[in-house]
């Protein structure tokens, strides 16, 4: 727990934080030594010839493009000081950005020669001791808040209809830097804090309750409840009701009259009785098939009180008129009307935990104190300071001290301003000097609870959490936290949110296919009831319970792509033309090679979120699997791209889609990228936009075989399956896999300092068979997630 | 306490804007019109600006008109204006420069949004680092937002948003919003027309209960925002600069609360717009759901509750399908044409149905009276444009845009302006920006404000 900071610590600890940047200062602005002879012969022999051979055509003195050039330089102690210079080469290399696709390209190693040298030589990236780079305050994105707010208060509040969209970035839409704040949004916080305390907190004292007499309640002398009585029938049926509280009642009975949707003069007369006395009664006749309200006043007695309803015909329908049935929902009883017996709802005391509160004001301070204590810790994920307590409480005794508030009212105003608070609303991580970049610390346990929890749950600490974290013992226990979180139905969350953006499964139920051409339907009525949103929700579920099952199984992440089985119900294994599946449950089954499936390359969720609405696109398929897979997205395509317009012209009309993409890559412009995703997507023709298999598109046979750039060949998608998964492609997707979930755990894109972190993960994996839940311990266990150090160049600073 | 606050406002920095002077301006121009004031007319009336954008550009030769100034002839696409023809201008060979790729590569979606009302590069980045410019529509409500109960209205009728990336390699808030009141903070849009009603008028059944549950609120919101920023200032002190500056999102939103606060109490009672509560769903049906945007935008001007409005119809890159007026496929798809004539006659019918929806705004704002006799929407200046020519080659030149209104009298509608091809679009903000009474000298790439007005 943070102390209390008085006004008599701050300019201490100020003053400190200045005379350490003044040291730091000190230390980095005079110029290194200049390097050692081994450094400069390595950097004038390997690098700089790699950098002349393809990067001086644009960036050298003469052309200095983006204002950028390799060419001259002062000293190399200079030219190896200029970070900027060298982490821009090191992002586009890695991107691929640079050398522009026109223009020739060095080869993967000579690449990694450089990027790796820079990693070394610039940013003297250690190994054993790793950045754990800097995480932006985050703000609560909607599904955190709604699944906090559920966590917090139970109350189950819908964020996607109150907030505007979250932004995304690197893919993702819980990072720090991107999610903003706008002041639309936080007028909205306050009213959605508003609003959920009013759910939440009960404030309006007791009341009088009612008891209902549910119409089952009662029997006539068949022993037959009051539904659905002809009117014709004259009938009685009878419930007796124990009653405590003797007094004066509000009686309201609710009835329906069913039988015809259209004008009869059938009618009948319903009466409610008390011992034989009448208490309300009414003619029935037709209307509408509405409920209908009759209301009225009785004494009642403590023990069993009689209670009859009898219904008397009182008009017969014409001829050709449709007779008149009686539902009997339910006959509330409230009181007694005096007053003399109150109660609390349930509600009111899961928040008022100690009951009602006292009449004195020293024990109402005391009371409102322990609840917004309590409430406040937990909303703000550790221990809140005292300051911010007694500011609470006083806001409640202020209003408790109003005429017509209460000290309900009182401790609800405080919820809000609680809900409204930024650290409430951000999950800040605070720590000592926090504008030093050399300065490192481990994440307090508290934050690391919450860093937990919100990557596995999306949403905040549970008790048990909270209780290490209290006792420092989270840290020490990770490991079985982990297990114990991931069987947790709230971790649920991961696969909706992780899967859910990496492998667009979010996508699924919205994007814009036209189910007639789809279907070959001409009905659009028809179409939609074929391509339903209940098909396309199996299509979603199918590819998030894969890896929900390798999650919970701790199966290999490469079964993803390989796996013999996958998850189905009746719609979508019929869609799929896979015999024996009945209902809509979704459940585990076998796969016959016959039956054209296996892993993620062939889930119709795949196909369906990249396709257009009328017809599939296997340049978006093959970015896919390059982006989300491979982990090797392709680069932009270059401005004033030549057309496949052209392409077509010359390819003629009835060209498919295979001969208008070699056409198009048959330029050299294009073809250095449409090489590596074009494979990639052909291969997956034999998927139609809804990803039903076909041998055809247009009447033309499919051609699926294919090449990757690295060299291996495959006839169809399920030898490409078996390659992705297999080898030098299966570390890649381990690599890809990692970097993913590392951003979504994190809050942030990867940088420099993460790549030998990543590289340790991804080489663990490979030799402990690439279990999912191995991969997300070394996450957790990474210095990243349970470190953290000051804003600010740490480069800079460590020179 | 409000001193106190301030003091600690502008010892947080420069982001926060405070009310520079009470006002010598019309507190509220339906009350008190006073002409020669700022974004007034000359009769006294509130003088409104609006944007609205449509994505993907329009099919040139069904949109440009035939012949310049007066007597020029409307062409297809534009068909639906005619009745119209005296109350808005067309203006060919506007550029935004910064919609083009120069050394960014592709993207020429996210910069098509994004520069439309800016004017200015977009640092690419899919994250980290977003960096764009302050938009037209805000640089006039820093300076008449003070005038209304809202500094200025955002709409959209993108409800939904695709996850994962956005525009290659942009992040997606280039994309999704055309309003930013800083190079950093775009003015998320509401597209939820429930919601932009309850914001401008108050929820409840009726007026009554609107106002009541508004005065309550207010009453209590004072205590809560004591609190609140106090907090903030706490937490403040323990953070780092990035950090820091994320803090003063929070503080600028909580201070606009504030402002709302005081203002409301200079603005006495909520006005009541004689119209139902918009049901709870966006509606299905997209032309409903976009007239239904208007009509609140309509509103929002009639009752004076701002006198900035952006209406993003949807995102340039949109992939919406219009299968009401006979278009399965995807507005974004299509637009790569390829000189496909049946692609291009597929885009010129969705060109026409937003054409269409413009023109039942226009109606709407000319047959609703101002406090000055005049119509609406010869109070106006609003912008109807894109930020594409013709998607199929992205180009950003020749734009799509058409002014439409009188601006209480003192605009020249009724012609079409032809300039030399790489006139700046913020040229024409520029302009209007001066119309309604504010000095400035630049807007984003702006050269210098055109004359033809």
């Amino acid at each position: 727990m943070r102390p209390p900071q008085t006004p008599a610590t701050r300019p201490h600890s100020f003053f400190a934080a200045i005379i350490l940047l003044a040291a730091l200062a000190l230390v980095s602005s005079p110029a290194a030594a200049e390097p050692n002879p081994q450094q400069a012969a390595l950097f004038q022999k390997t690098i700089e010839p790699i950098l002349v051979d393809y990067c001086f055509d644009c960036h050298d003195d003469a052309s200095e493009k983006g204002s950028l050039s390799f060419e001259s330089y002062e000293s190399l102690t200079e030219h190896f000081d200029n970070h900027d210079l060298w982490l821009a080469v090191w992002k586009n290399l890695r991107a691929g950005t640079m050398p522009p696709p026109e223009k020739s390209q060095p080869s993967k190693e000579q690449r990694k020669e450089i990027t790796g040298w820079i990693q070394r030589q610039i940013f003297k990236v250690d190994p054993d001791n790793p950045d754990p780079g800097r995480v932006t305050i985050r703000r609560l994105n909607r599904t955190e808040y709604e699944n906090t707010i559920r966590d917090l208060t139970g109350v189950d509040f819908d964020a996607t209809d109150a907030f505007p969209a979250d932004d995304t970035g690197y893919g993702f839409d819980n990072i720090g830097d991107v999610l903003s704040l706008s002041p639309l949004l936080m007028e909205k916080y306050l009213n959605a804090a508003r609003e959920i305390v009013a759910e939440s907190v009960h404030t309006e004292g007791p009341y009088i309750p009612t008891i209902k007499m549910w119409g089952s309640n009662f029997r006539n002398e068949d022993k037959r409840q009051p539904r659905d009585v002809p009117f014709e029938k004259s009938d009685r049926f009878t419930n007796t009701e124990q009653i405590e509280h003797a007094g004066e009642y509000e009686v309201r009975a609710e009835v329906q009259i069913k039988g015809s949707s259209e004008a009869t003069s059938h009618s009948a007369n319903f009466t409610l009785l008390k011992d034989d006395k009448p208490v309300l009664s009414r003619e029935l006749g037709w209307d509408f098939n509405k409920s209908v309200v009759i209301r009225g006043k009785v004494r009642l007695e403590k023990g069993g009180n009689n209670f009859t309803i009898t219904l008397k015909e009182s008009e017969p329908p014409e001829e050709n008129e449709k007779h008149l049935d009686l539902y009997v929902y339910t006959i509330d009883l409230r009181g007694p009307l005096d007053g003399s017996h109150r109660v609390y709802p349930d509600q009111y005391h899961a928040v008022f935990t100690d009951g009602p509160p006292e009449d004195n004001t020293a024990s109402r301070k005391e009371y409102a104190r322990k609840l917004i204590r309590n409430f406040a810790d937990r909303a703000y994920r550790r221990p809140i300071d005292d300051e911010s307590l007694e500011k609470l409480v006083a806001i409640a005794q202020s209003v408790d001290a109003q005429p017509n508030r209460t000290f309900e009212d009182g401790v609800a105003q405080a919820y809000v301003a609680i809900l409204a608070s930024p650290r409430f609303l951000f999950r800040a991580e605070t720590q000592p000097q926090p504008n030093n970049p050399g300065k490192i610390i481990p994440v307090d346990e508290f934050a690391l609870a919450s860093r937990l929890s919100y990557f596995l749950w999306s949403s905040m600490p549970d008790d048990e959490l909270f209780r290490l974290a209290r006792e420092n013992k989270l840290r020490a226990n990770l490991r079985s936290q982990i297990d114990r979180m991931l069987v947790d139905p709230k971790a649920e969350s991961i696969i909706d949110n992780f899967v859910g953006q990496w492998l667009l499964t979010r996508n699924v139920q919205t994007i814009d296919i036209d189910p007639r051409r789809l279907t070959g339907e001409r009905n659009l009525g028809k179409a939609f009831r074929i391509f339903s949103q209940d098909l396309r929700s199996a299509m979603r579920r199918e590819t998030e319970m894969l890896i929900a099952h390798l999650l919970k199984e701790n199966r290999p992440a490469h079964e993803l792509l390989n796996a013999d089985y996958t998850f189905l119900n009746e719609k979508l294994a019929n869609w799929y033309k896979i015999p024996g599946v009945k209902g809509s449950e979704m459940r585990l089954v076998k796969i016959d090679p016959k039956h054209k499936r296996k892993g993620l390359l062939t889930h119709a969720s795949l196909h369906i979120v990249t396709s257009n609405p009328t017809e599939t696109s296997p340049v978006k398929r093959g970015l896919y699997v390059l982006d989300n897979i491979l982990g090797t997205p392709a680069p932009p395509p270059p401005p004033d791209i030549p057309e496949l317009e052209e392409a077509k012209e010359e390819a003629g009309h009835s060209a498919s889609k295979r001969e208008l993409l070699a056409l198009h890559a048959s330029k050299a412009l294009c073809a250095s990228c449409h090489e590596r995703f074009d494979p990639l997507g052909l291969a997956l023709e034999n998927f139609d936009v809804g990803g039903r298999w076909r041998d055809k598109d247009h009447g033309a046979p499919i051609d699926p075989a294919g090449q990757l750039m690295t060299g291996e060949k495959f006839n169809d998608v399920f030898e490409l399956a078996d390659i992705l998964s297999s080898g030098d492609r299966r570390t890649d997707f381990y690599r890809c896999f990692t970097e993913k979930l590392y951003t979504y755990a994190l809050g942030r894109g990867t940088e420099y300092y993460d790549i030998p972190v990543i590289d340790k993960i991804v080489a663990n994996s490979e030799k402990s068979g690439g279990y999912i839940r191995e991969i997300i311990y070394q996450i957790v266990e990474s210095p990243a997630f349970q470190k953290r150090r000051g804003d600010g160049d740490r480069l800079a600073a460590k020179n | 306490m409000s001193v106190n606050r301030r003091h600690f406002l502008r010892g947080l920095g420069a982001t926060i804007a405070l009310p520079t002077f009470e006002s010598l301006l019309p507190q509220n121009a339906l009350a008190a019109g006073k002409a020669g004031a700022i974004a007034t007319t000359a009769s006294g009336a509130p003088l409104r600006t609006a944007f609205v954008y449509f994505p993907n550009g329009a099919i040139a030769d069904q949109w440009d008109p035939k012949g310049t100034g007066t007597n020029y002839q409307l062409n297809n696409t534009l068909k639906a204006l005619e009745p119209h023809k005296k109350d808005f201008q067309i203006y060919s060979g506007f550029e935004q420069h910064w919609g083009w790729g120069h050394e960014d590569g592709a993207g020429d979606h996210a910069r098509a949004n994004s520069t439309f009302l800016t004017g200015v590069r977009a640092t690419k980045t899919s994250g980290a680092d977003i960096k764009l410019g302050i938009s037209a529509d805000q640089l006039a409500a820093n300076q008449i937002g003070d005038l209304t109960r809202f500094r200025s209205l955002e709409l959209s009728c993108d409800g939904v948003r695709k996850a994962g990336r956005c525009d290659s390699g942009y992040s997606c808030a280039y994309q999704y919003n055309i309003s930013w009141s800083s190079a950093t903070t775009p003015m998320t849009p509401e597209a939820n027309p429930r919601l932009v009603f309850e914001r401008l008028f108050g929820e409840g059944k009726d007026a009554a209960e609107r106002q009541r549950n508004y005065d309550a609120r207010q009453h209590q919101e004072r205590s809560i925002l004591d609190f609140i920023l106090d907090d903030a200032a706490q937490l403040n002190k323990q953070l780092g600069r990035n950090d820091q500056d994320k803090l003063d999102e929070y503080l600028t939103g909580v201070r606009e609360i504030e402002q709302r606060i005081e203002k409301a109490e200079k603005f006495g009672p909520l006005p009541d717009p004689h119209a139902p509560t918009p049901r709870d769903d966006i509606p299905e049906d997209y032309q409903e759901h976009i007239r239904l945007m208007y009509d609140l935008m309509a509103m929002a001007f009639e009752t004076d509750s701002t006198r900035i409005a952006t209406f993003m119809l949807a995102h340039d890159g949109s992939n919406r399908t219009f299968k009401q007026i006979g278009v399965p496929e995807g507005h974004h798809s299509l637009s790569h044409h390829r000189e496909d004539r049946k692609k291009i006659d597929k885009i010129i019918k969705i060109d026409r149905f937003y054409v269409d929806q413009f023109a039942y705004f226009l109606d709407k704002l000319r047959n609703t009276k101002d406090v000055d006799g005049k119509s609406i929407l010869h109070n106006s200046m609003i912008v109807y444009g894109s930020g594409h020519k013709d998607a199929n080659r992205h180009q950003h030149n020749e734009l799509p845009i058409i002014l439409a209104g009188n601006g209480g009298g003192t605009l020249t509608p009724g012609r079409h302006v032809k300039f030399n091809n790489d006139t700046p679009l913020c040229n024409l903000y520029l302009a209007m920006l001066q119309k309604s009474c504010f000095q400035a000298d630049r807007i984003g790439d702006s050269t210098a404000p055109i004359a033809a007005l």
